[in-house]
């Protein structure tokens, strides 16, 4: 996970330099503890007992224990992305699959691979295959996401985004 | 599929389309709630909380994370506490599926009973600012039936939420599949 100040500093991958096949740079975020899934409950005022009631989560809904949230996990990949394609890029699209759980004790690895690019209306459209593993390489979040990068010397990304 | 068995009855098909009522969010984009949420993300982008360096970058002023405007779903003070509602209907409530929040649907009518999340779109346009107010408006997109190989009946039921700022700009596009089985 970068710093505030390695993102402060980061500097603009362009459609240039991407290839498709290209793998993004993973993120390592964990070992995840209850206290994180609690406190991401708390912020968004997620109630759902399998998040933070260990008998619920196990007797009620035959879980291991309590979970990672999906809305972590959906807010996990378009910061993932975002920081990819910073300070210039959009990531426009983003669909994805909750799978396997990932549960207290996970280390979880946030991942991208380039698939293919094109170019639209002077913009680099750069769709990407995206995931989030746990440290058994078990995928828990598989999907896809459309990335904007800006071509080095064209034009910029609009802002507020406008669909190519 | 037999009649009988299915749970795509037509009822449950009467559900697609609909739309709730359109809501704006009881409290403007604040510092605060983006600091709670960024810190609970483990996102540390200075975009988020630093005026100065945030007034540099091409937004020129505070962003929130892509999804943020997401999660401005929360009840008014002064309304019934969800919460408490929902457990003095049901002491066994899992705290999700009878905990009803501003520009919720009608729930779907079906006797499935657990409810999961399969699964998220998400389509991004523009960044809420500081001070913006936010609406949002949930539709029923689609309710399919998924039937497993041990013949378990499932519906997968597509929410899909619209956000807005006050100048009614579009600032993203979710949608949720949730499962009921």
């Amino acid at each position: 996970m970068p710093t505030a100040e390695e993102l402060r500093q980061t500097r603009q991958i362009y459609f240039d330099d991407v290839s498709e096949g290209m793998e993004l740079p993973p993120y390592i975020i964990g070992p995840i503890t209850p206290t994180y899934i609690f406190r991401w409950s708390a912020a968004i005022e997620n109630w759902h007992r399998i998040h933070y009631d260990q008998d619920f989560a196990t007797n009620h809904d035959n879980l291991p224990g309590v979970v990672v949230q999906g809305t972590w996990k959906q807010s996990v990949m378009p910061q993932y992305l975002k920081n990819w394609c910073l300070p210039d890029g959009w990531v426009w699209k983003i669909s994805i699959q909750h799978r396997a759980i990932l549960v207290p004790g996970d280390t979880i690895t946030v991942w991208g691979k380039v698939t293919k690019k094109s170019e639209k209306s002077g913009l680099g459209v750069v769709e990407l295959e995206v995931g989030m593993k746990n440290q058994d390489f078990i995928e828990s979040c598989p999907g896809s996401a459309t990335v904007i990068l800006p071509i080095n010397g064209g034009i910029p990304v609009p802002y507020p985004f406008v669909a190519p | 599929m037999p009649e009988e068995a299915t749970k795509l009855t037509n009822q449950v098909k009467e559900m697609i389309g609909i739309t709730g009522e359109k809501v704006e969010c009881w409290n403007a984009i604040e510092k605060e709630g983006l600091r709670r949420f960024t810190q609970a993300l483990m996102d540390p982008d200075p975009r988020y909380w630093d005026e100065e360096f945030a007034k540099s970058t091409r937004y020129g002023e505070i962003i929130t994370p892509p999804i943020y405007c997401a999660y401005l779903q929360k009840t008014p003070p002064g309304e019934e506490d969800p919460v408490t509602k929902a457990f003095r209907e049901d002491p066994q409530s899992d705290g999700l599926g009878n905990v009803t929040r501003p520009g919720d649907l009608p729930p779907i009518p079906t006797d499935l009973k657990r409810i999961l999340n399969g699964g998220n779109e998400m389509e991004l346009y523009k960044y809420p600012s500081l001070g913006d107010t936010v609406s949002f408006q949930n539709k029923y997109a689609d309710i399919s039936e998924r039937v497993t190989k041990d013949g378990t009946h499932m519906l997968i039921v597509t929410q899909e939420t619209r956000y807005w700022n006050h100048k009614e700009e579009l600032l993203c596009v979710t949608r949720l599949s949730l499962i009921r089985r």
